[in-house]
């Protein structure tokens, strides 16, 4: 390199070089009172805890309550996810947190040729109204809350499998409390995408879940939309808002048709679990933004009378894709601004990301780490004592507007092609997720987009600060776990009382084709106690309906 | 057809159930803008689809990825395998996602190369698949 070279490179740092969003909505260099002006407080903004909620939705916000201070927990088994549950209540937790391996989300069982290597592997199996005793032995489903992160058709099972269990337990119904992913729309782009088709019959078992759930379970939360998968695959933050907005409104439309009224459901469904990424206030302004948008919609367009019909749940996951494996020290300050987006954007949980989430399951010290900067914000920073302090600000504030006029439109535009499930059927909403995360990408590799240690600010691997990070288990363990949840399920079907399990299952048969207005939960959990597995459920519901029983086609009804 | 008049034809594919193809989806993209053909298979793919796909296509690269778990050190080997026994193992493959260091020579003695990841520039990567198929199928 010239010398002439290097002065020139190193001026190219003096300025900030960034002039718009991430989203790329233009930056201006200073805001002011004129950006303000026409800005009505009362109803635009309003105090926390007002309607339309900009500011939050308590008004002394984490004063009253701070945000849940969760970390990730993943394990293998039920057994062993079952320890460290108890130690974590031992620990003074007051929520669970299940997270479900690869293929519960997929729909599978076990033994499904395609499982070989996946069972119990990143996360856990739950298959069959056995695994929710294993999971819950010794635990009081009335006084904790459970979190379940399955998504689409497979939920749908696991909610009623939970549900068969607490009722067989003699639990109160009325007070076990939790909530569940549910959605399957947004996986069609995202994730699993073979367990979210037919798209329409999977909208319609997630509707199951929650009509069933209002009236039954009322104070679980039976659907809770993830918005951090599509962001993680390219959307960008007016759309991650946007199409997560727009595909509530797919299951607020059917409840409306079922003869539901909006405040019977609204404050049941309006949790959102979403991603927390590294460009600071306009992550401030999306919270802020899609608060005021979801409030307006229950208001003005569903005609929501309650105010908690009007309060949008928030709650994150930093984003894991603004890691970076170089360096991971460095993630620690990444999560960190991304933590603090959380608190002054209003949430109401998050959980930091491991600095060693781009290499595999946390270690021990990185969990630590993640646990350490909810404690750090919530009571050594004084950050979480004022509720929403950014507010008034002339940036803020007009940034927030910005913000929902665009998720609005994106909103409308979807409207216009007849809702979420058509345009994700049209392939529009994936178009435009991939045309994001194109340009991301390209930006990073012409370094518009600085990720520092990435692709600017490179050191060698010797000169990285050491730090340790968490290491794949062997392959031969990971077949191992694998091997011993497909004998279990191997060993159900051979002891089980064959005849029982069919005669459920065609039960559920008969009734799964009949359409929208019979709910399935009652009948899914009759085959879960006759020893019905989740594939095999899953597969008559989806034969009914002209699909295979086997999403991916290998395997034939056989009982 | 030989030589440089004929576009590079690449196989892109996930083998398993991983779900994470932001890698693949942007490699796709910038191997078709670089004018090469891409038959993109995404993700959950059989290792027996994926070759018989690029036996079918006529490809001249297979371009796998993986990131979720370790599973990728039992599929990668089928792939290769699976191309041995049908006789077409003058396909050239290669792999990208989170190769962790401990399995790459092993890879390597398979004939797999390339080991992209999140910040390899695609530049690299386009030069890697040109140089391996003018050097390996046109033996230029």
């Amino acid at each position: 390199m010239s010398s002439k070279e290097k002065i020139k490179s190193t001026r190219r740092f003096d300025v900030c070089p960034v002039t718009e969003t991430s989203a790329g909505i233009p930056l201006k260099e200073v805001y002011g009172p004129q950006d303000l002006e026409n800005v009505d407080y009362k109803n635009e903004i309003a105090n926390p805890g007002e309607y339309p909620f900009t500011r939050g939705i308590w008004n002394n916000m984490y004063r009253g309550k701070l945000w849940t201070r969760r970390v990730f927990t993943g394990l293998g088994s039920t057994a062993d996810t079952n320890a460290r549950y108890k130690y974590l209540l031992g620990k003074g937790a007051s929520g669970l947190y299940c997270f479900g391996d690869t293929i519960t989300h997929q729909g599978i069982d076990p033994d499904h040729p395609l499982a070989q290597g996946y069972a119990g592997v990143s996360g856990v199996s739950i298959v069959c109204l056995q695994d929710m005793y294993d999971l819950f032995d010794g635990i009081s489903l009335e006084d904790v809350s459970v979190s379940f992160n399955n998504p689409c058709m497979a939920a749908t099972v696991v909610y009623s499998a939970f549900v068969a269990y607490a009722e067989d337990m003699g639990y109160d119904l009325k007070k076990i409390s939790g909530s569940i992913l549910n959605e399957p729309i947004h996986l069609v782009y995202s994730m699993f995408e073979t367990n979210a088709k037919p798209l329409d019959l999977a909208a319609k078992l997630a509707t199951d879940v929650i009509e069933y759930s209002i009236k039954n379970t009322p104070r679980w939360h039976p659907i809770a939309p993830n918005a951090y998968d599509m962001h993680e695959k390219g959307a960008n933050a007016i759309q991650e808002m946007a199409f997560t907005i727009a595909i509530m409104e797919e299951y607020i439309q059917r409840m409306i048709k079922r003869g539901y009224d909006i405040d019977e459901f609204a404050s049941r469904v309006n949790v959102f679990g979403c991603a927390c990424d590294i460009d600071f206030f306009e992550e401030i302004c999306k919270f802020r933004a899609a608060r005021r948008v979801w409030a307006k919609l229950m208001k003005e367009k569903y005609g929501a009378k309650k105010p908690e019909s009007c309060r949008l749940y928030l709650s994150v996951h930093t984003s894991g894709n603004s890691l970076t494996v170089q360096q991971p020290v460095n993630n620690v300050a990444r999560v960190t601004l991304e933590s603090l987006a959380c608190v002054l954007g209003g949430l109401q949980s998050f959980d930091p990301a491991g600095y060693d989430e781009g290499y595999y399951i946390l270690t021990e010290h990185s969990a630590l780490t993640s646990l350490n900067i909810h404690n750090i914000l919530a009571y050594e920073s004084r950050v979480a004592s004022v509720a929403d302090p950014l507010a008034g600000s002339y940036f803020i504030e007009s940034l927030t507007n910005k913000m929902e006029d665009e998720m609005f439109k994106v909103i409308n535009k979807i409207n216009d092609m007849g809702g979420a499930i058509k345009a994700t059927e049209s392939g529009w909403i994936g178009s435009e997720m991939d045309k994001e995360l194109i340009k991301e990408q390209k930006e990073i590799e012409e370094k518009k987009r600085i990720i520092v240690g990435m692709n600017e600010f490179i050191v060698s691997k010797e000169e990285e600060v050491p730090i340790e990070v968490g290491r794949d288990r062997p392959l031969e363990e990971q077949m191992a776990t694998s091997k011993k949840r497909e004998d279990k399920i191997k060993k159900l079907r051979e002891t089980r009382d064959k005849r029982k399990t069919k005669d459920a299952l065609e039960n559920l048969r008969e009734v799964a084709g009949k359409g929208e207005g019979h709910n399935l939960v009652p009948l899914m959990m009759e085959s879960l106690r006759a020893k019905a597995t989740l594939g095999e459920i899953l597969g008559v519901i989806r034969e009914a309906n002209g699909a295979s029983y086997d999403p991916y086609k290998i395997l034939q009804y056989s009982l | 057809m030989k030589g440089s008049d004929r576009k590079i034809k690449v196989v892109v594919a996930m083998p398993g159930l991983d779900c994470h193809d932001r890698g693949i989806i942007y490699l796709s993209h910038v191997l078709k803008e670089a004018g090469m053909e891409v038959v993109y298979l995404g993700k959950f793919n059989t290792p027996e689809y994926i070759v018989n796909t690029a036996m079918e296509e006529d490809a001249d690269v297979i371009a796998l990825s993986y990131l979720n778990d370790h599973l990728y050190m039992i599929f990668f080997p089928r792939v290769i395998e699976l191309l041995k026994e049908k006789g077409c193992s003058d396909i050239c493959v290669m792999a990208g996602g989170r190769i962790i260091e401990e399995d790459r020579p092993k890879l390597l003695e398979l004939g797999i190369t390339g080991f992209f990841g999140q910040s390899t520039p695609t530049k690299d990567m386009i030069q890697h698949i040109e140089d391996r198929v003018k050097r390996e199928r046109w033996k230029q």
